[in-house]
């Protein structure tokens, strides 16, 4: 048999440990490479693509007002990737995070509508966040507990269920909750309902911020932080260890649901001061680029949900001032993620090709680096 | 190592390659920069200059509402160019009613905008939390209707009389089933309309009703069924309802809701139809018989002359045919009714004097009684009119105390199918 014709053009082999720096430049340059890309297609358009990135960044960080916005746009990003962080460790694919985040905003509206004149607004917000947090928690508990009975796929599971979830806001909007006959619109809460501003964003910065020392402790130095890594490597190792991965599971997702839960609060209450059928808007899945980014580490998180807002409020702005259509950043958007996420495969993969000289014992990787 | 560092030297190389290339048109681009900033310098000219701000629920691909708004915008840039004001848009398109609404008024005030227009009804309740942020700059709300009671000097809202053009188009309406009716075609009780609502919310009830009366006027046996689709713009729901009212034996299909498939599903079912927000001839030319929009120019050429002038801007305007600010699209002559364009231009003239009231209480019955009362406004904030007498001189007086519609009546001879939304 000859080996030549039975190797395929090109192979992928697991990569050794690469020197951090090394990968940094990749990371790096993946980046550059996006933003090149990125600058032929405004080009393209006709723009000037220096003075597009000078705008996204004047746009979203020059001014107080302009970072007042990128920070209430990163808000919930950075709850949301905190939320999914502990099942996506555990291998267990939450997309539900949408559907969660309206669960908490739904509860969280209840009380700031119908409780508004019983109770302290101090004593109002804390009821609507434990409400949001134990409504996110309880919608999230559902396809857990069908996983952990009845081993269901989850991924479809927490999807269909945001659906079912947004249904109900629209019931609620055209519904019992609807504001002027007919408006679909459900009034704005009263003040008493809506978070203090601190430094003029809404405080949820503070309790996002918190978030992430509490998830960064809880996965690394709790045993419920163990239990889940050890079911995320292998659940056979987990039953051995005689872990409950059933009860894990469910603790697991009700804790992420929770998380949602709350940012669904303080969306509601902080951002919007009422709920609507988008009150997610897509921050679930967003987020879940982000914690994948951030390969589930708390504190790079802030960094990538940070660089999302600032993209996101500077394209508002390059839409304002230079004309170039709202989608065309979402382009832009994809592209550097799509670069960012790629790199990490060239960084723990090398391509062989056929022919090469390289052999797996290559002595430092070179030949996969190239392609890269 | 020594291929990975000429990797990174190459993608350096590229990088600046490409910022160098592009450093060729860099020429253009200060000077739309510093357009804004120049402002004041616009004196040299003669003209006075003035940046305007659009918040935008669609754009102009809907053909319909925003489409409706960006043509109002047009006229007024020519209207006002020849008065020697340069007005200098800036669109924000496809935002949401949510707190993306907020920071798109914000944006806008940033930039420099000296009047921020909101377009769709939603976006009032984010307006109001930013412009109180920016006391000098103008928020129009257009549609809604809280300006009379935020307490804020710069916010103020507007809308038009749009009844009396679907009254106008149900006269057309009226006149080609009556005709219809004379003809044999169709017996006397066969002349129903199928109207496709958005929601059962007041300025759609007002205009189906307004088109009702106006129909009515020319053939007094007409009957009416109204399918609400639950969403201002869903192409295909829209479609859906438009089909279902053609099969229930609705032989006349009019609209409130942003697309064109009502039209086309008219054609393809052989009934007639009358458009809203935008000519629909052109998609239907077999079925569709005319159409009535808002001229937003009417408006816009006053608000923005108001605020360059210095002068107060009102706060509620509302203005109909007397001021053109509601026309009727072109008639299509190919299927209209003989007479019709006449019978237009008579009744619109009727309307514009004040001798025609569209909402003439002797030509219409709430559960077999005429109405002799019914309260316009809701003052405390709870959604249930508390106070302003709408029923006067023989006459319900819709948008006279409020730009907003606040007609919620549901009179005899329109039937409802579904009330869920």
């Amino acid at each position: 048999m000859n080996p030549e014709t039975k190797t395929p053009l090109v192979r992928l082999a697991k990569r050794e440990a690469m020197e951090p720096w090394k990968a940094w430049c990749i990371r790096i340059g993946s980046i550059l490479l996006a933003l090149v890309l990125g600058g032929l297609l405004i080009a393209a358009l006709g723009k000037n693509p220096l003075a597009a990135y000078g705008t996204i960044l004047d746009g979203s960080l020059g001014r107080a007002s302009a970072l007042r916005q990128t920070a209430k746009i990163a808000i919930p990003l950075l709850g949301t990737a905190l939320a999914i962080a502990p099942c996506f460790k555990m291998r267990f694919w939450n997309i539900g995070a949408e559907g969660q985040i309206t669960a908490g905003a739904i509860a969280a509206s209840y009380f700031a509508l119908f409780w508004v004149d019983k109770v302290p607004s101090a004593l109002l917000l804390v009821i609507m966040g434990l409400s949001g947090a134990l409504a996110g928690g309880l919608w999230a508990l559902i396809p857990a507990f069908f996983k952990a009975r009845w081993n269901t796929n989850e991924t479809l599971f927490t999807l269909m269920m945001n659906y079912i979830i947004i249904g109900v806001v629209r019931w609620l909007q055209g519904g019992p909750w609807e504001g002027r006959p007919g408006s679909q619109i459900i009034p704005q809460f009263d003040s008493a309902a809506c978070l203090p501003k601190v430094f003029g964003v809404h405080c949820g910065w503070i309790i996002v911020l918190i978030l992430v020392v509490f998830i960064y402790i809880y996965m690394r130095y709790t045993k419920h932080g163990y239990e889940i890594a050890v079911i995320g490597d292998s659940v056979n190792t987990a039953r051995y260890a005689g872990m409950n991965v059933g009860r894990v599971i469910m603790r697991t997702m009700f804790l992420s649901g929770a998380i949602s839960g709350l940012v669904g609060f303080i969306v509601a209450s902080g951002a919007d001061n009422t709920l609507h059928d988008g009150v997610a808007a897509g921050v679930g899945f967003t987020a879940i680029t982000v914690a994948w980014l951030a390969q589930l580490n708390p504190f790079a998180m802030i960094a990538i949900s940070g660089m999302l807002a600032i993209l996101s409020k500077g394209a508002d702005t390059l839409h304002t001032r230079m004309d170039v259509p709202a989608s065309i950043s979402d382009i832009i958007t994809g592209m550097l993620l799509f670069c960012m996420l790629g790199c990490e495969f060239f960084i723990n993969y090398r391509l062989i090709f056929r022919g090469g000289k390289s052999s797996p014992e290559a002595p430092d990787g070179k030949e996969a680096v190239k392609h890269a | 190592m020594k291929k990975f560092l000429a990797l990174l030297l190459s993608l350096a190389m590229l990088f600046a390659m490409a910022a160098c290339g592009d450093s060729g048109s860099n020429t253009q681009e200060p000077t739309g920069n510093n357009q804004g900033s120049t402002d004041d310098g616009g004196e040299e000219t003669g003209n006075k200059t003035i940046k305007v701000g659009m918040i935008c629920i669609g754009d102009e691909n809907d053909q319909g509402y925003t489409y409706n708004f960006i043509r109002g915008v047009d006229a007024t840039t020519e209207h006002l160019a020849q008065r020697g004001i340069d007005v200098e848009w800036v669109f924000k398109y496809n935002i949401l009613e949510d707190s993306s609404c907020e920071e798109a008024n914000i944006e806008l005030a940033e930039e420099g905008c000296q009047i921020i227009i909101n377009n769709s009804f939603g976006f009032e309740p984010y307006m109001l939390k930013v412009a109180p942020d920016y006391p000098e700059i103008t928020f129009i709300a257009c549609t809604n209707q809280a300006s009379a009671v935020d307490d804020l000097e710069n916010t103020h809202n507007a809308f038009a009389n749009i009844y009396e053009g679907r009254y106008l188009a149900g006269v057309a309406a009226g006149m080609k089933m009556q005709e219809m009716i004379d003809s044999g075609e169709i017996t006397a009780d066969q002349a129903k309309i199928g109207y496709v609502g958005a929601f059962s919310f007041a300025e759609v009830i007002s205009g189906f009703t307004a088109y009702y009366l106006g129909a009515k006027s020319v053939c007094p046996s007409v009957s009416m069924e109204v399918q609400f689709v639950g969403s201002w713009s869903d192409a295909t729901e829209e479609g859906n309802a438009a089909s279902a009212l053609a099969d229930r034996g609705c032989i006349m299909i009019s609209q409130h809701s942003d697309n064109t498939t009502p039209a086309t599903t008219a054609q393809s079912k052989g009934v007639f139809h009358t458009g809203y927000n935008n000519d629909m001839i052109s998609v239907a030319p077999e079925a569709s018989i005319i159409g009535t929009r808002i001229d937003w120019s009417v408006y816009f050429d006053y608000a923005i002359e108001t605020i360059v002038n210095g002068e107060p801007l009102d706060q509620d305007w509302c203005h109909g045919m007397d001021a053109g600010a509601v026309v009727m699209t072109p008639l299509n002559e190919d299927i209209a009714a003989a007479g019709t364009a006449e019978k237009l231009a008579e009744v619109e003239e009727a309307i514009r004097s004040g001798e025609l009231q569209v909402f003439d209480t002797s030509t219409f019955t709430v559960d077999g009684q005429e109405v002799t009362s019914c309260l316009a406004i809701d003052t405390d904030g709870d959604f249930v009119a508390d106070s302003e007498e709408a029923v006067f001189d023989g006459a319900f007086h819709e948008s006279y105390f409020q730009s907003a519609p606040y007609f919620t009546l549901q009179i005899d001879g329109i039937e409802w199918l579904n009330d869920a939304y």
